[in-house]
């Protein structure tokens, strides 16, 4: 519990300083939401012309981009503290020798060292693509399902919360921020945006067995809609999902505290 | 003259010395790239052509962009705002050559640099793994080549402009931030601008986005004719000139605030 305020406290000092400047925070959060806006217009304006991606219709599509955009910036709300652009400049300066020395809990202090309320916008964004597929793609409801929705959107928070912390701790090592994990995380996440369907195989597999992605968005969306798989896998498959996010997530941390052990000091 | 040669060669040495940032830019662009093939060929399963694009020619041009992102620093530099805040302007006031073609210099030794190192690689694993076009004619070539030189000068300046909004407010990223977000859409950098319906195409011929990168691009995918090459050559070139006027005056009015504050 005591943890827990103390997130809520770090998090709470920095909305203040962002409220400070208002006009700053607005041109901000527009700009940050504008560029979703705009890049799920793109697609929106392209499919409105052909109506079709494969056997996927606007709506249907809309519930994977929005399932994707919603968990990615919760995620991003939330641990930003971690990510690894953010830290490894974190670990450059050496302010995280500071944190080292207070009482409290680092992984807390690291999670709450950041929090980007512009961010909001692209959560609000999100949910609000996410409820027109919903609300469109002509889902059958059942109480099965309406858990499924929760898990996987838990799952995918999760799961890029992981790659942050992974991305992160590589930085004890490098110094230099990680920047090939922006392909498993920004990559990760556009690619779970549009239906498995129309990658190449090889990319399709990487995704699938290296970093299974294709679990957490694409096969719960396949079941909520009633569509058929077309690559064969087991019916329960959609359930992987929450298990892969956690899985992630769980090797993340535990990935973070051997790094921690092994952190030596820039010195700086 | 030598100034402007001298000032970019360092620019192009300080870019290839960061190489772990390179491989790193380089691997995301690539991935990206195949991510963006496949939209594109899914957006035309069920159709041979759109709006004279055939899914050849749309592919093309979709990869190709990849390869020019580096160059046309398409995602920007916030390097001018922040010697703007930090003052480091006044010394740059002091070096022998204007103060638009020292950016100009700096960013084009920095382009280059980007198209050498990871420009010209993505183009090669392109080329290697999908089917990609290549300009037909020696003529298209050269066309593309000054269409990319207009495109890359049109961005600069559009850059140098969002850059002085520094003069007037304290933080002047919001603006910066706005402008490439509309860049994603109208400069046909997410997908083709012929992709989009045909309100969106005029109303993104009215912003100078275009011209940046959809011209070059068009002109190399060979979607155009000949004689609309050449038109589209004069329309960069009208908007190149209307945008340099317009510098001009708001460097003008820049340059007096920087009186005012730091005397």
């Amino acid at each position: 519990m005591h943890t827990f305020t103390v997130y809520v406290r770090l998090i709470h000092a920095l909305v203040r300083s962002q409220l400070q400047y208002r006009v700053s925070f607005l041109m901000d959060l527009i700009a940050t939401t504008f560029y979703t806006v705009l890049e799920f217009a793109s697609l929106v304006l392209i499919l409105g012309r052909i109506k079709t991606l494969g056997s996927w219709t606007i709506p249907e599509i809309t519930l994977l981009y929005g399932l994707a955009e919603l968990s990615f910036g919760i995620m991003d709300m939330a641990f930003a503290g971690f990510d690894p652009s953010i830290f490894g400049a974190f670990i450059r300066q050496g302010s995280l020798d500071q944190l080292m020395l207070r009482p409290v809990s680092l992984t807390v202090q690291v999670m709450g060292s950041d929090f980007g309320l512009r961010r909001l916008g692209k959560c609000l964004l999100g949910l609000v693509i996410l409820l027109y597929g919903i609300w469109y793609a002509g889902i059958i409801w059942t109480p099965e399902k309406a858990l499924l929705l929760l898990l996987v959107l838990i799952g995918m928070v999760l799961f890029f919360a992981g790659l942050f912390m992974i991305g992160s701790t590589i930085t004890f090592w490098t110094v230099d921020s990680a920047e090939a994990m922006n392909i498993l995380t920004y990559g990760g996440r556009a690619m779970i945006e549009y239906p498995m369907s129309i990658y190449q195989n090889w990319l399709r597999k990487i995704f699938t067995f290296v970093v299974p992605v294709i679990f957490l968005n694409y096969y719960p969306v396949l079941h909520l809609l009633d569509k058929p798989d077309p690559f064969g896998f087991p019916a329960w498959s959609h359930w992987l999902s929450p298990v892969v996010g956690c899985g992630i997530f769980l090797l993340a941390i535990l990935f973070w505290r051997f790094g921690l052990k092994h952190y030596q000091s820039t010195g700086t | 003259m030598t100034v402007f040669w001298e000032i970019m060669v360092r620019a192009f040495q300080r870019q290839i010395t960061y190489r772990a940032a390179a491989l790193a830019g380089l691997a995301t662009n690539l991935f990206f790239g195949f991510i963006k093939a496949a939209m594109v060929e899914a957006y035309y399963q069920n159709t041979q052509i759109l709006s004279g694009m055939d899914v050849k020619a749309a592919v093309t041009y979709t990869v190709v962009t990849q390869a020019l992102l580096g160059f046309l620093s398409i995602f920007g530099t916030f390097d001018l705002m922040r010697t703007i805040y930090r003052g480091e302007v006044a010394t740059d006031l002091l070096k022998p050559i204007s103060f638009l073609g020292l950016w100009m210099a700096r960013d084009f030794g920095q382009s280059v640099a980007q198209l050498l190192l990871r420009g010209s690689v993505i183009l090669l694993v392109y080329g290697l793994f999908m089917d990609m076009g290549f300009p037909e004619s020696p003529m298209q070539w050269i066309y593309t080549v000054v269409s990319l030189l207009l495109g890359w000068t049109v961005w600069f300046v559009v850059r140098f402009l969002v850059n002085l909004g520094a003069f007037w407010s304290p933080d002047a990223r919001g603006i910066a931030r706005l402008c490439y977000a509309f860049t994603l859409l109208l400069s046909g950098l997410l997908m083709p601008i012929r992709l989009y319906p045909e309100w969106v195409q005029k109303f993104a011929a009215w912003t100078p986005f275009p011209y940046v990168l959809n011209t070059p691009m068009e002109i190399y995918s060979g979607v155009l004719s000949s004689q609309e090459m050449l038109h589209a050559l004069v329309l960069q070139g009208i908007w190149l000139v209307a945008l340099l006027i317009l510098t001009q005056g708001v460097w003008q009015q820049a340059s007096k605030r920087l009186m005012v504050l730091g005397g």
